[in-house]
C-alpha cells in the first residue's frame, strides 16, 4: 500500500541527509536544516508536488525555535509531503519560496511574515496584510499576551464599567 | 488653475474601492485602478474580518474550539466542524461509532448544497439576475430548517460535529424530511438548470483561468475544475467514509465563469447522490464515543501534530493542528481556500477586466471572506 511513498522516500534521503518517517498512507514528513531547505523543495517540485497547500509556523517558546512547515500535495501520486525546518526564534530569517511557487507562496508568506515577524529572503512583497496601523509585537508570538495588550491600550482602568477586566 | 482643472478633467484613469462595506462585496475589499473602463490592476485589501482564530483557539479546549470552528466560514459552518473534529479525533485516535460517520457525511454535504446554493444566489445578484437570488435563499431555507431540526441551530450548530461523533442523533423523523427537502433541491436545480440569456451573456467568456495559472495561483476546489482538473480531496485523499459512496467529479474545460457556476450545479447533484446514499446505508447505534458523551471541558490532548485536508465547498481546506500534550492546543493552522481565491487568484483575474464584469468575476470565485480573513 505504501510503495510509493517508501520510493518517494528513500530518493530524498538518497541525496540528502535528513530524518524522515512514513506516517501513514499518503503522508510522509521529513525534517531538515534550513541551509536544504530550496534545494529540497525544488527537488520535490520536480517530483510532482506542485501545489503548496500551506505553511505554517510553530512557535517553541522553550526550546527558542520557530519551526516552519510546508505542506506539499501531488495530484499524480496523490501524497502529502510534509517538510519542517527550525530557525531561531530571536533572529527569524529564512530562505523565500517565491522562486518555486510564486505567487501562492508569497501570500502564505506574508501572512507569516506579519502575525510570526519571520522574515522571508527575496520576498518582495511582505507588506502588512490583516493588521491595518498595528504597530505592536508580532500578534501571534506565545510570549506576547492579547489580554494584557487589551488591558493597556484600550481600556480604562479608572473608567467604572471596564474595572471588571482588571479584577 | 483652469489648466489644472483641464488635465484633470482629461484623466480617465481614477482608484475605486470595492468594500470592504459595500453591499455587493461582502466584508472585503479590493482596491482596483481604473483606466477608462477597464481594471489596470487590482489588489486585495483583507483584514475587514480578521478575528485571530488561530490563536483564540490555542487558549481554548477542544470542547469551546469545536463552537468556535462555526464561525470559521459562515456560509458553510458544519463542513469546518468536521474538520476541526477531524483533527482532535486523529490526535487523540478515537475511532467514532458507525453512525456517527454517515451522520457526519449527511450533514457535510447538506452544507455543501446550502453554500453552493448561496453561491449561485449571489453570483446571480452580482450580475443583476435578481430572480436568481429570491429563487436561492427561498430553497435554502428548507435545508436550514432541516439544520434546526437536528442541531438545533438555523445557521451555527454550536458544534454540532464535535470530537468523538456528533452531538446528538438524527430525530425520528429525519430521514423523511431530509428526502422531502432533497426533492425540493432537485426544483430548484431544475429552475437554476434554465438557460438565462442574462446571465449567459454576463457570465460566458468572462474571467477566464487557464489551468496553468490556476496551478501556478494555488485555486483548488470548484475553481480548478472548471479550468480543467479533475481533482477533489474526497476522492484523492478520502476521508470520514467517501471511499463507500459512488459520485462523479464535474470538471469544464472552459474556466470562465460560467464554467464555474455550471460546475456549482453539477455538485448539488452529486451531493444529493452521496446524501440518498448514506440514508439508504446508515446503520443504527451510538453517534459519540462514550468517553466523550457527557462533555468535559477538559480533555487532555496527546502530543503530537495532524494535517488535515477536507474538501469544503469553496475547495480544499486544511487544519495542521499541533499539541503538546496539554488539554489546549498548542498551536492551530488554518489553511481556508478563499485565502488563495480571494487574494493571488481574484488579483490575476480582475487585472484586464471591464469594470461591470468585477461583481461577475468576483462571485464566481465562491467567495467567503470569513474564512480567508479568520
Amino acid at each position: 500500500m505504501i510503495k510509493k511513498e517508501t520510493e518517494l522516500l528513500d530518493e530524498i534521503k538518497s541525496k540528502y541527509k535528513l530524518e524522515g518517517k512514513i506516517q501513514k498512507e499518503r503522508r510522509i514528513c521529513i525534517s531538515i536544516t534550513k541551509n536544504n531547505l530550496i534545494a529540497i523543495l525544488k527537488e520535490l517540485k520536480n517530483l510532482g508536488f506542485i501545489h503548496l497547500s500551506s505553511i505554517s509556523v510553530t512557535d517553541w517558546l522553550d526550546e527558542g525555535n520557530y519551526e516552519i512547515t510546508y505542506h506539499l500535495w501531488s495530484y499524480d501520486d496523490k501524497i502529502l509531503f510534509t517538510v519542517k525546518t527550525k530557525i531561531s526564534r530571536d533572529k527569524p530569517e529564512i530562505q523565500s519560496v517565491t522562486p518555486i511557487w510564486e505567487e501562492n507562496a508569497q501570500i502564505h508568506e506574508r501572512e507569516l511574515h506579519e502575525l510570526f515577524g519571520v522574515n522571508f529572503k527575496n520576498n518582495t512583497d511582505l507588506s502588512p496584510l490583516f493588521l491595518e496601523d498595528w504597530d505592536g509585537p508580532p500578534p501571534f508570538r506565545k510570549d506576547f499576551n492579547w489580554r494584557e495588550y487589551v488591558k493597556e491600550n484600550y481600556y480604562d482602568i479608572n473608567n467604572k464599567r471596564e474595572t471588571v477586566y482588571y479584577d | 488653475m483652469i489648466n489644472q482643472i483641464e488635465t484633470l478633467y482629461q484623466d480617465t484613469d481614477y482608484d475605486l474601492y470595492f468594500g470592504p462595506a459595500h453591499p455587493g462585496s461582502g466584508n472585503f475589499g479590493v482596491k482596483l485602478k481604473i483606466d477608462g473602463e477597464i481594471v489596470t490592476n487590482a489588489r486585495a485589501d483583507p483584514g475587514y474580518l480578521h478575528r485571530g482564530f488561530e490563536k483564540l483557539m490555542e487558549y481554548r479546549t477542544p470542547i469551546q474550539n469545536a463552537v468556535i470552528s462555526d464561525r470559521l466560514c459562515v456560509l458553510e459552518p458544519l463542513n469546518w466542524n468536521l474538520i476541526h473534529a477531524e483533527a482532535v479525533d486523529e490526535l487523540m485516535g478515537i475511532d467514532i461509532p458507525e453512525r456517527a460517520k454517515y451522520i457526519r457525511v449527511i450533514m457535510a454535504e447538506l452544507s455543501r448544497i446550502q453554500s453552493h446554493i448561496i453561491w449561485f444566489g449571489v453570483f446571480s445578484k452580482g450580475t443583476g439576475f435578481d430572480t436568481g437570488f429570491k429563487i436561492a435563499f427561498g430553497y435554502r431555507d428548507y435545508i436550514l430548517d432541516l439544520f434546526e431540526l437536528i442541531t438545533g441551530g438555523r445557521v451555527y450548530p454550536a458544534g454540532y460535529i464535535c470530537p468523538g461523533g456528533v452531538r446528538r442523533d438524527f430525530p425520528n423523523s429525519a430521514k423523511d424530511k431530509i428526502l422531502k427537502v432533497l426533492e425540493k433541491i432537485d426544483e430548484m436545480i431544475r429552475l437554476e438548470k434554465l438557460e438565462n440569456p442574462a446571465l449567459k451573456a454576463r457570465a460566458k467568456g468572462v474571467g477566464i483561468l487557464g489551468l496553468k495559472e490556476a496551478l501556478r495561483l494555488g485555486a483548488t476546489g470548484p475553481v480548478l475544475r472548471a479550468s480543467g482538473m479533475k481533482t477533489d480531496v474526497r476522492k484523492d485523499d478520502t476521508y470520514e467514509i467517501y471511499d463507500r459512496f459512488d459520485f462523479n467529479i464535474p470538471v469544464r474545460e472552459e474556466g470562465d465563469c460560467y464554467a464555474r457556476y455550471l460546475i456549482g450545479i453539477d455538485e448539488m447533484i452529486e451531493s444529493i447522490k452521496i446524501i440518498k446514499q448514506a440514508l439508504n446505508e446508515i446503520p443504527k447505534g451510538e453517534v459519540i464515543v462514550s468517553s466523550l458523551k457527557k462533555p468535559k471541558l477538559s480533555v487532555k490532548i496527546p502530543s503530537g501534530e495532524v494535517y488535515i485536508r477536507n474538501e469544503v465547498a469553496r475547495g480544499e481546506a486544511g487544519i495542521y493542528m499541533v499539541s503538546d500534550g496539554s488539554d489546549k492546543p498548542y498551536r492551530v493552522k488554518v489553511r481556508g481556500p478563499d485565502f488563495l481565491h480571494m487574494i493571488p487568484v481574484l488579483e490575476y483575474l480582475l487585472r484586464g477586466t471591464q469594470i461591470a464584469d468585477v461583481p461577475a468575476v468576483y462571485w464566481s470565485l465562491n467567495i467567503c471572506p470569513a474564512d480567508m480573513d479568520r
